[in-house]
């Protein structure tokens, strides 16, 4: 959803329709990875402010185009590793059904390299990169295990140095507190997305153009 | 207000595809970025609302003109 609020204000006419066929396929590939957890036994989430277990990064709307370029380069590549990580794994509906994900966030890939080259998107990215080591979560984690099972074909260790690959190495930044970690909102600081946020992805604003009783 | 690009050495690329692997490739558009990476992935996000079997990117300066509209064939 990000991604598509730049569809009319990223800094070129092409780039404006890559922010919104991005936004669209993501829009896609969670259809996709919902449905896949339905099939897979997993109830649905109540739709309401706290059950959102979105990155940080993605609470607020970003301000500068900046924000938006380390999204595409960090965060999707770190998002990406994860689907290509469940691809590979030993769960067959999850083998069958990202593929087509990994090919459409290939392109997510190039928009985002390619623009991380020209912008001087430093401080994004390095915001971007420790909410996706966050996101991936402590060595010895969830993450480690599932990929013991087999489920995940890549472990913490090699996601991130694949999302180091991909990015450029990460700077000097403080360590992280796993401590403080939440295992089912993946992530350590509190908070989450704004009212305004949430009732644009419940559709609220526009179900208020719906005739009456429909 | 004018157009503005923010990229500072763009260069244009023409975008080809093709719906069957029967038919020849088409000119279906045009792309421009700074590089051969931001130049696919605009032109995947541009022209990919039809279904293609296959698309690819020239860059225009690539190109060898033979002649053009209204000039004798040399």
């Amino acid at each position: 959803m990000r991604y598509a609020e730049w569809c009319i204000a990223a800094p070129t006419l092409e780039a404006d329709i890559a922010a919104a066929a991005m936004g669209l396929d993501d829009i896609g590939h969670s259809r996709v990875l919902y449905g896949s957890l339905r099939e897979l036994g997993v109830a649905d989430v109540a739709d309401e402010a706290g059950s959102y277990a979105n990155v940080p990064y993605l609470d607020r709307p970003w301000a500068e185009w900046t924000a938006f370029v380390a999204a595409n380069g960090v965060l999707d590549s770190a998002f990406t590793l994860m689907i290509e990580a469940l691809a590979g794994g030993n769960v067959e509906v999850l083998r069958s059904r990202l593929k087509k994900m990994l090919q459409e966030e290939r392109y997510h890939a190039m928009h985002g390299r390619s623009w991380m080259r020209e912008s001087r998107a430093a401080a994004d990215a390095e915001q971007a990169r420790r909410d996706a080591i966050v996101w991936i979560g402590p060595e010895g984690g969830d993450v480690d295990d599932l990929h013991h099972k087999g489920i995940l074909s890549l472990g913490v260790r090699d996601i991130r140095r694949r999302l180091d690959e991909q990015v450029g190495a990460a700077p000097a930044s403080p360590p992280i507190d796993w401590k403080a970690w939440d295992p089912v909102r993946r992530r350590i600081s509190p908070g989450g997305i704004d009212e305004l946020t949430l009732g644009m992805l419940q559709g609220l604003a526009e179900k208020r153009y719906m005739p009456a009783g429909a | 207000m004018g157009f503005v690009r923010v990229h500072h050495d763009v260069q244009e690329y023409e975008v080809f595809a093709r719906k069957t692997r029967l038919e020849p490739l088409r000119q279906v558009g045009a792309v421009v970025a700074p590089d051969d990476e931001l130049a696919m992935a605009y032109a995947r996000a541009t022209y990919d609302e039809e279904r293609w079997v296959e698309m690819m990117i020239v860059p225009k300066a690539a190109v060898i003109q033979l002649w053009a509209p209204g000039e004798a064939e040399a």
